[in-house]
């Protein structure tokens, strides 16, 4: 099924102006090769494009995270690694990404997470709800958000305590995960740990 | 840019923010009227021939962001995109009714409006009730 490009590249770069939900290095396991490359990854919505530098023009490719499942991966080679497993059923890939530390890890993985348009219709839901019923009460005519983009500075820090909530249960189950793993890690007399990764490491994550 | 196949294919055949059969018409003079299963999934518009998404002469699955949505004559609609107004994929729906439907779901769809929606709601509700 080929897609229609233009519409995603005129999203990507037209966003260019504007900062994206996440970007940084991270290093993805080529499909055929089986070493790590250093790529330059740009989350916008619910794509997840991936460049080659990070001031190339055209991505080198893009990931779909509707129906995504992100997670660690444990006893990789390399640490801080974590797997984005896409549907498709065989068809569907297992997108093997590193962070290079466990801040950048943990950023990510909360990052994308939060990232798919089924969770932010979810988010919208009893919102609207709740301000439609709001105005009911006040016998005030609901108003619209606004049509154009605008310079809205989105406050990422504004969330619910139920949003919070459900947010951090899921990066707590992720950290304990990767937690897990650096206490093997220097069990093991550090033989798999990262050079200066290690104790740090985990002493970070606690 | 490369991408993987299989997950757009998966993403069209989930459950559908909406879908029906409209007739539809490209962007050159002349286009003729085909009439098409369309899909919007997230935010994504499909159209289908039989059972398989076909991309033929639309150029394929569309991503619905920095997209224009205009009422045409009664009981139509164009789509277009920001950075490119003049071309203008239009479609036919059976009643007013239907394509004031659709016309609100194309523009819902889009991830940055949800997100402006977000704040907006939130800000609003904060405004009523003095309460995050």
């Amino acid at each position: 099924m080929k897609l229609h490009r233009k519409s995603v590249l005129r999203f990507f770069r037209g966003y260019r102006t504007q900062a994206p939900d996440r970007e940084g290095i991270l290093l993805k396991k080529g499909a055929r090769n089986t070493s790590y490359q250093r790529r330059w990854f740009i989350l916008r919505g619910n794509l997840l494009f991936y460049l080659e530098h990070q001031a190339d023009h055209t991505p080198l490719g893009l990931i779909l995270l509707e129906n995504c499942q992100v997670e660690p991966r444990l006893g990789a080679t390399e640490p801080y690694a974590f797997t984005i497993r896409t549907p498709g059923g065989e068809g569907g890939r297992a997108y093997r990404l590193a962070a290079e530390n466990p801040e950048e890890l943990r950023a990510w993985l909360w990052a994308l997470a939060g990232a798919t348009w089924t969770r932010l219709a979810e988010l919208l839901r009893p919102l609207e709800a709740q301000y439609r019923e709001l105005c009911q009460a006040a016998g005030q005519e609901p108003g619209s958000p606004p049509e154009d983009c605008g310079s809205l500075a989105i406050p990422r820090t504004l969330f619910s305590f139920q949003e919070l909530h459900e947010h951090f249960g899921k990066e707590i189950r992720m950290l304990q995960a990767v937690h897990r793993q650096f206490q093997e890690a220097s069990d093991n007399g550090g033989s798999r740990s990262p050079t200066g990764g290690g104790e740090a490491g985990t002493q970070q994550l606690c | 840019m490369r991408y993987n196949d299989k997950e757009l294919q998966a993403l069209s055949r989930q459950p559908a923010e909406m879908a029906a059969e409209l007739g539809m018409r490209g962007p050159k003079k002349g286009s003729v009227v085909k009439r098409r299963l369309v899909k919007l999934v997230v935010n994504f518009l499909f159209y289908f021939r039989t059972d398989e998404a076909e991309v033929g002469w639309w150029g394929g699955p569309k991503l619905l962001e920095h997209c224009r949505v205009i009422h045409e004559e009664p009981n139509s609609f164009s789509i277009s995109f920001l950075e490119d107004p003049e071309r203008k994929y239009h479609f036919e729906c059976c009643s007013e009714e239907q394509c004031q439907q659709w016309m609100a779901a194309l523009r819902q769809a889009s991830y940055e409006f949800m997100r402006r929606s977000l704040i907006f709601y939130r800000n609003e509700i904060q405004k009523m009730t003095g309460k995050v």
